[in-house]
């Protein structure tokens, strides 16, 4: 992890343990982990295309829907906010997300064991390992309320998930050297722990400004 | 935060204590960070010993490779380490996965090494530690980290820290969710899947050996321990009472004694590697440090060493029914006896001072 992130994390983990995650939080996350969950749901959709004899498909043809289920999960937790500028900021840094993801590229052709394939398992481990909200809210703090309580969940079932992603970036054969591989896959997740860092400053502003206009 | 690159990778460590000291270096257990030695850094100075620290590359602040790491990586960053930090002849002591981490290192780079302290650990598997490794792996993947960590607590710690520490349990199990990548310590966990015993190594061991198992260790039994203690030629065994696995967590201060004294030894030229088992004071404070083990130590049940199993008694007719019942209860009331008188007097007065209910140190 860059230092930059790691300052921005520890920035975010402060503010989560002096103020609650309020509607316009809230939305700004929810919106983010449903852009995520849709990329992935979007790629693994063409899943359902390949023979069921393809070795990957047993690993992740139950992952498609369990994205979406845990999308649903977290749109039914939010209190969602009534400002729209909110959701402006939340549609441009979903573009950035599909952009910066190079996302739209997986979900071309039926997917084949190549270096494509395990670029786009490189990057579902990253959305899947890399943002977590748990280690940013303190250990004391409840996870009592639906949204916290979505999060925590979602983060669980990531954790069962992404053995798929494990088992297939350390097993399959593509003729790359673990050198390589780690190299290809550090590339993902820069570009995921980056745009994560852009959600947690936006929400770190929102809460701030939030607390601002109580004063 | 200190760190050294080593593959590729960043070594997160700590150093606490005067750089005159012998080092002792910790390596952890494999949920385990550098803040659960937290309390070494001020007991083990004031002991005499200078404590170095460090997160596996997986582990805590250290890089986690995604793919993960050869086992024997694990060794040779520890040996990058010391180079790094000019350390020569560090005393290595390793809890659990650590435990084989520091066996490992003592016969791969015997002259960078001045004592091994390996604790709750092994040097090959049996079937019963296969199978928790296999549930704590399952655990782990099929179901979460928080259900890793729920099998594995009452594997590592005592009733009594359970009961004494329940309220925070809690909070203990969100902060090692919160703290660990599951990804990382899953690499780790498969960095053994290909593990063959390295029993056969140990007696390319010749630096002093102190190998550490505490009483009620279901996870690394005492058995995988007295093969250590067999096949390292400058061996003791200490029998760390009361405790379970993760015994370093649960008595630091008794722990840290031990470790201390062990370097004493050597560094003073009084260490007896004779293969001899011991019994850990219950007091940390307490004297002497440790006594010898006069029972049969591989045994749940304390019988003495050596002593014949007595067959069974048939029923006898109803009319001597209770002179033999008698002679039963006197024999198992002088076994009893005898497995206490076996031990020496100052294990009586160890075992009397807890049954008082006068146990100190921090398990009080």
């Amino acid at each position: 992890m860059s230092a930059q992130s790691h300052s921005i994390r520890k920035q975010a983990k402060a503010l989560f343990g002096e103020q609650r995650l309020g509607p316009d939080q809230q939305t700004r996350i929810a919106l983010f982990i449903q852009g995520v969950k849709g990329i992935n749901a979007a790629i693994l959709a063409k899943i359902e295309f390949q023979p069921l004899e393809w070795a990957p498909y047993r690993f992740l043809h139950n992952q498609c829907f369990k994205e979406v289920e845990l999308s649903t999960l977290i749109a039914r937790a939010t209190e969602w906010s009534t400002n729209p500028a909110v959701y402006m900021d939340a549609t441009s840094l979903n573009l950035a997300l599909w952009q910066e993801t190079d996302a739209a590229k997986y979900l071309q052709g039926p997917f084949e064991i190549d270096l494509q394939f395990y670029e786009y398992l490189a990057l579902s481990h990253a959305f899947m390992a890399d943002i977590r909200f748990l280690p940013l809210l303190p250990a004391h703090l409840p996870l009592d309320t639906p949204f916290l309580a979505a999060l925590a969940e979602i983060e669980e079932e990531n954790g069962r998930q992404i053995q798929s992603q494990i088992r297939l970036l350390k097993d399959l054969d593509l003729g790359l050297d673990n050198d390589r591989k780690e190299a290809l896959i550090e590339r993902k997740w820069t570009v995921v722990e980056s745009l994560y860092d852009r959600l947690l400053t936006e929400v770190m502003e929102s809460m701030q400004e939030s607390a601002g206009g109580e004063e | 935060m200190p760190s050294f690159p080593y593959k590729g990778n960043d070594v997160y460590y700590e150093l606490h204590g005067d750089p005159d000291l012998p080092v002792v270096s910790l390596c952890n257990g494999l949920s385990m960070r550098t803040s659960h030695w937290a309390p070494y850094f001020q007991l083990l100075p004031k002991l005499g010993c200078r404590v170095l620290t460090y997160d596996m590359i997986g582990q805590g602040a250290s890089s986690k490779p995604i793919l993960g790491l050869d086992f024997d990586d694990h060794a040779a960053s520890l040996y990058a380490l010391h180079e790094h930090l000019g350390i020569e002849r560090p005393y290595v002591m390793g809890i659990s996965f650590g435990g084989v981490v520091v066996q490992k290192y003592a016969y791969t780079y015997p002259d960078r090494v001045g004592g091994i302290l390996p604790a709750s650990t092994f040097s090959e598997m049996d079937e019963q530690l296969r199978g928790h490794a296999y549930n704590l792996y399952m655990g782990l993947v099929r179901v979460g980290f928080e259900f890793y960590l729920d099998l594995l607590t009452p594997l590592n710690f005592s009733d009594k820290w359970l009961r004494e520490n329940r309220e925070l349990m809690h909070i203990i199990k969100r902060v090692g969710v919160s703290t660990f990548e599951l990804y990382g310590i899953q690499n780790l966990m498969e960095s053994l899947s290909h593990f063959v015993s390295i029993t056969a190594e140990l007696h390319r061991i010749k630096c002093p050996a102190l190998i550490m198992n505490a009483e009620y260790d279901a996870l690394t039994p005492r058995h995988l321990h007295d093969i250590m203690r067999r096949n390292i030629p400058s061996s003791r065994l200490m029998l760390v009472p009361h405790v379970c696995h993760a015994f370093t967590l649960e008595v630091p201060e008794l722990t840290s004694r031990l470790i201390a004294d062990f370097v004493r030894q050597v560094e003073g030229g009084l260490w007896q590697g004779d293969q001899s088992v011991w019994i850990a004071n219950d007091d940390p404070k307490g004297e002497p440090a440790a006594f010898p083990c006069e029972g049969d130590h591989l045994r749940f049940i304390p019988l003495p060493a050596g002593k014949a199993k007595k067959p069974a008694r048939e029923k006898k007719p109803a009319g001597r029914a209770k002179k033999a019942t008698a002679g039963n209860t006197g024999s198992k009331s002088t076994h009893a006896e005898s497995s206490t008188a076996g031990s020496s007097p100052r294990a009586s007065g160890s075992k009397a001072g807890a049954n008082s209910g006068g146990k100190p140190g921090t398990r009080s």
